[in-house]
């Protein structure tokens, strides 16, 4: 049987369309990550919902003290944009390492935080950012920050009926950094990634690439409350969030190894951003 | 389900599942060989095909996206392209079996940097693996390329 294919073109159209196929409607962004899991067997739609021209999906804009991005937007928009460059350029350094231009061309910040695969590189950037994304749904509208959003690999808080259709970040960062390390060829994903934010309301470091979902810690970003960040300091926080962790092992690196590697590069990163 | 796309200047209609990836479709049905599958998960390169200017991976784009949309591979371009030429004078293949998306993604590239750096070259070729390694000469390729300057 022939797979059912749906190209709505405006919001409501995509959550009546949602709401009526539920688990059976697959919504596809960029579709490079939805192609790996084909390609693998590991999912076969019934029917596919494009959302490539849908009206309004593909914004970037200013609202007051925040940045809107709509789900569509690529990683190559968020690589050139000069918009994004100047107002938070954490997130064009993030999305200019992901993969290759190839799949930059088309793989979207709504399909990768929707995602939610532990080794891609946004999802800790836009956690240490303190973003959130909008939820809409036939029947409502909710906000989730990034970091309740992702529950573990391949694992969301996103309903059966809700569609991811913007992620807000706020622009109040004095300093933000996005370190990865990788342990093989250059467009690989992460062994170990760390975003670290400066921001009024005080540090946030996340650790990408080492377990189900991005590592914050809050308790240990409070020790850099009322003290100027040095190589102390970096180092300090960078021990802990090693002790803390217990890290996964994979192709990219063993579970020992990656807890030393947090160490080093937590304090990189850290130094990095009292440069 | 019919799925209408230009490809490479003409318009053709294909009557496939969309799910099917774009790779399959261009192989089979409209027997197009220059796009060929390796990884299945568009790291390697070979799949590579230019869709409304932009370049794709073939093997990861459902072709029910294709859709009124503009698709070119290699085959678009002439014999004499200075891509093509400079790829035989530089010595840079040997297999070849990279080679068809390699030209592919030094003519985008030069469209929109014409004269790029070995590192914008690098950056741009970063997802397109040769297991022959010749690289250097693809780089040296890129910039013969360069020289000989883009196709009126």
């Amino acid at each position: 049987m022939s797979t059912a294919w749906h190209s709505p073109t405006t919001r409501e159209e995509v959550l009546r369309l949602r709401a009526e196929l539920g688990e059976d409607g697959t919504l596809v962004a960029g579709g490079t990550f939805l192609g790996v899991l084909m390609n693998n067997g590991i999912l076969a739609p019934e029917a596919m919902i494009s959302l490539a021209h849908v009206e309004g999906f593909e914004r970037i804009a200013r609202d007051g003290a925040e940045l809107r991005i709509g789900a569509m937007v690529t990683h190559r928009r968020l690589e050139f944009d000069a918009d994004i460059r100047a107002l938070c350029p954490m997130i064009a350094d993030t999305f200019a390492v992901v993969a290759n231009p190839r799949v930059r061309n088309w793989a979207t910040i709504g399909g990768v935080l929707a995602d939610a695969d532990y080794a891609s590189d946004p999802p800790a950037a836009m956690i240490a950012l303190d973003a959130r994304v909008v939820l809409e749904s036939a029947s409502g509208r909710r906000e989730v920050s990034v970091e309740d959003l992702i529950e573990d690999v391949y694992q969301t808080v996103i309903e059966e009926d809700e569609v991811l259709t913007e992620v807000i970040v706020p622009l109040d960062q004095s300093a933000a950094r996005y370190r990865k390390f990788r342990t093989r060829s250059h467009e690989d994903r992460p062994c170990v990634s760390v975003a670290a934010v400066q921001a009024s309301g005080g540090l946030r470091v996340a650790v990408g690439a080492v377990a189900g979902k991005p590592q914050i810690f809050h308790d240990i970003c409070a020790l850099a409350k009322g003290r100027a960040m040095d190589s102390g300091l970096a180092r300090e926080i960078g021990t802990a969030y090693a002790e803390r962790i217990d890290p996964i092992t994979d192709a990219r690196g063993s579970s020992a190894y990656r807890k030393r590697v947090i160490a080093v590069e937590v304090r990189r990163a850290l130094e990095d951003l009292a440069a | 389900m019919k799925i209408a796309f230009e490809l490479n200047g003409t318009p053709v209609e294909v009557e496939t599942d969309p799910a099917n990836m774009a790779l399959s479709v261009l192989r089979g049905e409209c027997g197009i060989t220059s796009v060929r599958g390796t990884c299945g998960i568009g790291l390697c390169g070979t799949c590579t095909m230019i869709v409304d200017g932009k370049t794709t991976a073939s093997c990861l784009m459902p072709v029910g996206a294709l859709a009124g949309r503009r698709v070119e591979t290699v085959d678009v371009l002439n014999e004499d392209d200075p891509v093509i030429d400079a790829f035989i004078e530089a010595n840079a293949v040997q297999c070849g079996f990279c080679i068809p998306a390699m030209v592919l993604t030094v003519r985008k590239l030069l469209e929109d940097n014409p004269k790029p750096t070995d590192d914008e070259i690098d950056m741009a070729l970063a997802g397109n693996i040769c297991r022959c390694g010749c690289y250097a000469k693809i780089r040296d390729a890129v910039h013969l390329a360069a020289a000989k300057g883009n196709p009126a």
